[in-house]
């Protein structure tokens, strides 16, 4: 059970601190302050014990954000915790900054006492303490006279009926002229080559982000190209065709995790994803798969060292998709030696230069198609040294974005069922779109 | 960094504000990133860079590095701009070359040439900045680089002052990192002589040099006494305003006088009149100084004033012979116990507890009893009370010791947690120094128990117990008290163990009373029965047990008790052990044998209470532990008796109400079991291993008589240092002396500076015999030496080659000595030890009888019955024989006997005497000159108590020298 929140600004002040837990004492802000924010080595373990207490921290800006805990608290559930907490923080007053939260921090403390109860987390669903935690205040209606205040007591009453309600995130009586929802799918390739072209590792965690404008309390139903869910609707239907077809493009999920609207029990009994969908925007699912991932970029390497004064580096990248499809946002880092003391850098297509506060070179192509190769050539010259340690060749590393799902991922239906309301599937607009982004996507030299 | 001007460096400036202007770590490491960029590629570049260019660059560098990143170039750059003529650009390459440089590095064969060039030159300024440099790096290299050097930079007439002054402490820097490697050989006398130089910095920088090379050397040194008490004077004497910049808010050179005061200390009291009337003058102005009312309210004023003034006591107090300015410096320093300021009342108490020490000052310190005691119950800072403390403890003598007893007493309630335990064995030590009464010791210790218990370590109630055992008329008191305690409804642990013995033994001596009748005092500790730790309950146990012989009327009560589940069958094994057989030997025995084996314990022997090795113990700076309390407790050894179901065995239960007991006799004798029958081979065989360990006793000592007499007495006499001429033997060594007939290593003399430890090794004529001398004081031993001298003939008989010993002896230290020796001929006298050493200010002498017997050279031989006889034969003229008739000294035990006699040397034959009871032995006597065969025969009488013990070797002195030896151990 997280013991306490405490969050600092870049100098280590504290700008929020809240303790949930008697076992939690004055000491442990400076704990943290002291052996992380200010530690002589820079501290890259996102969770520190000291003095057997455990700080979970994550880092947004230049704003650290700390969990404290005395107990053996499970650590995925506090960072999933502490990303919620961004999460509710940037959907009420955006960009996380010191001062923002200096500005918002009577808001921080109401939403932490909302979505922590005695170091348990709560409902942290944006759109649902949105209707309770206004920026304007509750209240402020209640001045205005006796009917109003009979008013939003009604308001009030059915705030509490919905939120402890089955159905927690979504209200009654929604309606939209036009009914209308979009579908983000949204994927991070992540990869590790050898300088050989071997694949070390390689994953894709993958998200779908759903923004639905729908009346009434609709009930949604998903299909997605997954082996298992198009297994078991064949072997049910038991349709041939429909399984050769589904053969080719079902991919296989290594797990995946649902927004808590979807009914668990129906896709473990029937292996279907349906759904009342909050209103709003709000993350369906996550998902991870390792087979069968389709690299959009290959890196090769060829890195020579010339005696000990100089160094020359090639590197070509090749992209490996449809011709038709763009690629944006290409970044390639080729790191450098320590003791670079000049370089010289020649590239057929975009730019590159050498940056020395990052001890890389950094080239940029803004658009680049399918099935394409470009190439760049560096001449590093190199100072002697006293230290006789060798260069130990960091990866290097690549950012990118391309329009299609590296794991194959595809959205086969969407289907939406209002029973009450006088709209049906055909009237709502929907949008799909896919898009592929680099995670950690580097290759040794 | 001051703003850009004249000759400063723009780019550093505008560098160090924009990492100063760092929002995070993250953007201050990519800017250095970019400059180390840069830099390399400014050092790398074609282009030639000038002297600026370099040094600002240079200085980035260090600045980064400051900033705690790693530097690995740029270093080449540095001992460039050592050959720059410019200042600023050789001071940046020097503070680079010694931040940056390791002293294995390759550059500083480049560096040290640096140096040395520098170190020719004219200018003032580029020495200074060499020997700067070669002080900062300081490594071996420098030192054997520079030895010659500097020490001639320093006695050369034409050098500046200022050069002067860097190159005297350049010089100590070596000295302190190689002192091997600096010799100044023919230039001593020119340095003590700069202490009359007429720059004040300089004087100061050569005494700081000085006093460290006097700490070397004295002997060497000595000129520089008188010097520095005229220089003192000079400085003493001088008004304020004389010392133009060396006077320090009003006080004339505090840090000169300070060190000067401290070079006096290495030496004892001027010898030459003039100088020690001088010096007793200087330490009277800074004394009078003290009375004067401040020139100053600033506290550096009065920093300044006090520094030299303690250090004048502590010279007062480390010269010790001037009554008068011991008593002076005792009543300043009783002034300060009132003073406002901490650190002052620290340090006038860390003073006293030394002056309390002192003989003639002893009074005067006790006149402040009340002040210190105040602070003990006033005081804020605990680091003072344990000063106050440890002064108290000082100052005790007998007529004051009740009232700070008392005092301790009643703090300790209060006491803090860290000095309880000190604090606990100061009072059981004073009480039992002083103790005129033993009632008030008794009261004493018990409350101290009451108080404290947690802290009252095992050493303090064993002393108490056997303090009581061995004191007649206080028995029926302590009896009477510990009754009285033990029914406060909770007592301490400790309290009960105190109780359960003294009730045990004594508590007849208070049945009469109807209020403490047997029953009452039984139900009472029985009451404290399951509240105690087992080995507590053990020692009740062995209190019912005893009780039954007391109080025969109880016996059922307590047979119920011992029968009871939780005894009988407790999972301790200890416990039930003690049950059954307490059990058993109530029931099956009569009341004559009960009472034999349950009789009041024996007195124990006088000895060095053990709990002043404690406290020596837990003062680590102050004592070398003494061998003795390093041992093992014997406690396994009780514990190890062989089971026997046999009843005739049981009277050796009565060894396990000792248990406990066996360490009341101090820390490694066993237990003095008077009414126990021998025990069996195993149990003996164990404790000579025990004792084999220990190497302190003899090996002839069994369980039966549980220590050999002499051995204790020893230790009394020990105590004792023996102030006289050489050549007289110190007393009381002789008891120690003599058990090294039968062993080779062991303490051979001890008192309270010195202990004496001796290790030898044997080998035909020849010998090796280590000597440790060990300082159990915390002060220094200075002008130690020892010398082997060998009277009258022994110098035909024996040749003896000794080491020298380091003439200093540390707090705390041990020194050895190895001695060889070469046996020419048989000799009779042994060869003698005589040990000088000065300690605080007195010479002391030791003289002792080193324990090189002719025995020791005696190889035994083995050979078989017939041969041994036809020997024995042919060695009958008179004057081969020497035999004695003597009464047994010690009782008649045939392990034992062995035992000396293999210890003696000669071996032992089995089965070659037709009599089983008697001893033979045969062996070699090696000399340079000669072989000596000898033998032995050894026969006892056990009707009379008698020996006959009959030699035969080839030469008559040694028959008779070796019947001798052998005599006095039977």
């Amino acid at each position: 059970m997280i013991g306490g929140l405490f969050v600092y600004n870049h100098k280590g002040e504290v700008l929020i601190s809240r303790v949930f837990r008697d076992d939690i004492g004055r000491n442990a802000v400076d704990a943290f302050r002291v052996n992380v924010i200010h530690a002589r080595q820079q501290v890259r373990s996102p969770v520190t014990n000291i003095a057997r207490t455990s700080f979970f921290h994550v880092k947004r800006s230049n704003i650290w954000l700390a969990a404290v805990s005395k107990q053996n608290v499970n650590a995925s559930m506090v960072f999933e915790f502490l990303y919620k907490m961004v999460d509710v923080m940037q959907s009420y007053f955006g960009k996380i900054s010191e001062e923002n939260i200096k500005n918002n921090f009577v808001l921080i403390y109401e939403l932490l006492d909302e979505i922590v109860d005695f170091g348990y987390p709560q409902n942290t669903d944006t759109g649902i303490l949105k209707t309770f935690i206004t920026q304007t205040g509750v209240k402020s209606q209640t001045s205005k006279g006796q009917l109003t205040k009979s008013q939003s007591k009604e308001e009030t009453s059915q705030i509490t009926s919905q939120v402890t309600g089955q159905i927690g995130w979504r209200r009654e009586g929604i309606k939209y002229r036009r009914n209308e929802l979009f579908l983000d799918v949204l994927e991070s390739v992540n990869l590790l080559m050898s300088p050989q072209g071997q694949v070390l590792s390689a994953h894709v965690a993958g998200r779908i982000v759903m923004k639905s404008y729908l009346s009434g309390m609709p009930e949604c139903k998903f299909g997605i190209n997954d082996k298992v869910l198009m297994e078991s609707r064949g072997k049910s239907t038991m349709d041939d065709a429909t399984r050769t077809t589904s053969g080719k493009t079902a991919i296989a999920i290594d797990d995946c995790q649902f927004h808590q609207c979807v009914k668990l029990s129906k896709f473990e009994t029937e292996h279907s994803i349906s759904f009342i969908p909050p209103d709003g925007e709000f993350e369906l699912m996550k998902y991870r798969t390792t087979k069968d991932i389709s690299l959009p970029f290959r890196v090769i390497p060829l890195v020579r060292e010339v005696g000990r004064q100089k160094m020359e580096v090639k590197v070509v990248v090749k992209s490996n998709f449809k011709p038709s499809l763009l690629a944006q946002k290409v970044e390639v880092r080729i790191p450098t030696p320590l003791n670079t003391s000049g370089v010289q850098v020649i590239c057929m297509k975009g730019k590159a230069k050498y940056k020395s506060s990052e001890n890389a070179i950094v080239w940029k192509i803004k658009r680049i198609g399918g099935m394409k190769e470009c190439q760049l050539s560096a001449e590093i010259e190199l100072l002697n040294t006293n230290d006789k340690k060798k260069w130990t060749r960091p990866p290097i590393s690549m950012n990118f974005e391309v329009p299609f799902a590296p794991s194959g991922f595809k959205v086969r239906y969407l289907k939406v069922f209002e029973s009450k309301l006088n709209y049906s599937d055909h009237d709502v607009i929907k949008w799909v779109r896919y898009i592929g982004k680099s995670g950690l996507y580097e290759t040794r030299c | 960094m001051p703003a850009v001007k004249g000759d400063g460096m723009r780019g550093l400036a505008v560098f160090i504000s924009d990492i100063r202007n760092c929002k995070s770590k993250e953007a201050e490491i990519k800017r250095i990133n970019k400059e180390l960029a840069n830099i390399r590629s400014k050092f790398k570049g074609d282009k030639t860079l000038d002297g600026y260019q370099k040094k600002k660059y240079v200085c980035k560098l260090l600045f980064i590095f400051l900033l705690g990143h790693d530097i690995d170039f740029g270093h080449m750059e540095a001992v460039n701009l050592l050959s720059s003529n410019k200042y600023t650009e050789k001071q940046i390459g020097y503070l680079f070359i010694s931040v940056l440089v390791s002293a294995n590095s390759d550059l500083m064969k480049l560096v040290i040439q640096s140096i040395k060039n520098d170190l020719a030159s004219r200018n003032p300024v580029h020495i200074c900045m060499a020997m700067q440099c070669i002080a900062n790096i300081g490594s071996r290299d420098m030192a054997e680089a520079f030895t010659r050097d500097i020490p001639k930079i320093l006695v050369s007439g034409d050098t500046i002052d200022q050069v002067k002054q860097s190159a005297a402490l350049c010089l100590l820097r070596l000295l302190r990192q190689s002192p091997d490697l600096i010799n100044l050989g023919e230039w001593s006398s020119r340095v003590i002589h700069l202490l009359n130089d007429q720059h004040m910095g300089v004087v100061t920088a050569a005494v700081s040099l000085i006093d460290t090379l006097v700490k070397r050397n004295p002997d060497e040194y000595k000129g520089c006494v008188s010097l520095a008490v005229s220089r003192l004077s000079r400085i003493v004497t001088s008004s304020y305003t004389d010392l133009q910049d060396y006077t320090y808010y009003f006080v004339p050179a505090p840090w000169l006088s300070v060190k000067l005061l401290r070079v006096l200390q290495n030496y004892p009291p001027p010898e030459d009149a003039a100088v020690r009337t001088r010096l007793t003058e200087c330490l009277e102005t800074i004394l009078n100084k003290a009375q004067e009312p401040p020139k100053s309210k600033k506290v550096q004023h009065s920093n300044a004033k006090n520094a030299v003034l303690f250090e004048a006591i502590n010279l007062i107090i480390h010269m010790d012979s001037d009554p008068n300015l011991l008593v002076r410096a005792c009543n300043q320093l009783g002034q300060f116990l009132q003073h406002r300021e901490t650190n002052l009342r620290y340090l006038a108490l860390e003073s006293m507890c030394l002056l309390a020490t002192s003989e003639f000052s002893h009074e005067a310190v006790k006149k402040h009893q009340e002040t210190v005691i105040t602070a003990l119950k006033t005081e804020r800072d605990v680091s003072v009370r344990q000063r106050a403390v440890d002064l108290l403890y000082a100052m005790c003598d007998r007529t004051n010791a009740e009232e700070i007893v008392a005092e301790m007493l009643a703090y300790l309630e209060t006491a803090d947690y860290s000095i309880r335990e000190e604090m606990v064995l100061k009072v059981a030590i004073l009480a039992e120094k002083y103790a005129v009464d033993y009632t008030w010791y008794v009261d004493t210790i018990l409350n101290l128990i009451r108080i404290a218990g947690d802290y009252v370590s095992e050493e303090v109630w064993y002393r108490v117990i056997q303090i009581v055992i061995n004191r007649d008329d206080v028995q029926g008191y302590a009896a009477k008290t510990v009754f009285e305690a033990l029914q406060a409804p909770a007592c301490h642990e400790n309290m009960v163990k105190v109780g359960g013995y003294i009730l045990g033994e004594f508590g007849n001596l208070i049945a009469g009373d109807p209020r403490s009748s047997p029953m009452v005092q039984f139900q009472l500790l029985h009451s404290k029965f399951h509240l105690c730790a087992p080995a507590t309950r053990g020692l009740l146990l062995s209190t019912y047990v005893k009780f039954i012989n007391l109080f025969p009327e109880i016996k059922p009560q307590i047979q119920d008790v011992l029968r009871g589940h939780n005894q009988l069958r407790n999972s301790d094994v200890e416990l039930q052990q003690r049950a059954v057989e307490y059990l058993q030997l109530s029931t099956l025995t009569t009341a004559d044998v009960l009472a034999t084996v349950l009789e009041e314990m024996p007195p124990f022997p006088e000895r060095e209470s053990s709990i002043l090795a404690k406290l020596k113990k837990k003062k680590p700076d102050s004592v070398k532990e003494n061998a003795e309390t390093k041992m093992p407790r014997p406690a396994a050894q009780v514990n190890s008796f062989p089971e026997q179901p046999h009843p005739i065995a049981m009277p050796e239960v009565h060894n396990e109400p000792n248990q406990d007991s066996a360490d009341l006799l101090g820390l490694s004798t066993p237990v003095p079991t008077m009414n126990a029958t021998p025990p069996k081979d195993s149990a003996a065989g164990l404790l000579v291993d025990v004792f084999d360990t220990l190497g302190a006793m003899t090996t002839t000592t069994t369980a039966t008589n549980g220590l050999t007499p002499g051995a204790d007495e020893g230790f009394k006499s020990g105590a004792s240092t023996v102030v006289g001429a050489a050549g007289d033997l110190t007393e009381g060594t002789e008891q120690r002396y003599k058990e090294f007939l039968c062993k080779n290593n062991g303490v051979l003399f001890e008192n309270d500076l010195l202990q004496i430890g001796v290790k030898a090794e044997f080998r035909e004529n020849l010998g090796r015999i280590g000597i440790f001398f060990g300082n159990k004081t915390s002060f220094q031993f200075t002008s130690f030496t020892s010398e082997v001298s060998l009277p009258g003939e022994l110098s035909n008989q024996l040749m003896v080659q000794a080491n020298p010993v380091d003439p200093v002896v540390d707090g705390g230290a041990q020194k050895q000595q190895m001695l060889n020796i070469e046996c020419i001929t048989d000799f009779s006298e042994p060869p003698l030890l005589n040990i000088q050493f000065v300690y605080s200010g007195a010479q002391q002498r030791i003289a002792l009888k080193l324990p090189v017997m002719i025995n020791k050279l005696v190889e035994s031989t083995e050979m078989d019955s017939t041969t041994f006889f036809q020997r024995w034969k042919t060695l009958s003229s008179p004057q081969q024989e020497c035999q004695r008739i003597f009464k047994a000294q010690h009782p008649m035990d045939s392990e034992q006997t062995k035992a000396k006699l293999l210890g003696f040397g000669m071996g032992l034959l089995e089965n070659v005497d037709p009599n089983p009871e008697n001893y033979v032995s045969a062996g070699v006597l090696h000399t340079r000159n000669q072989k000596v065969g000898c033998l032995l025969r050894l026969e006892p009488n056990m009707q009379a108590q008698m020996y006959r013990l009959t030699l035969r070797t080839s030469k008559e002195s040694v028959s008779k020298e070796l019947c001798e030896l052998l005599e006095s151990q039977f």
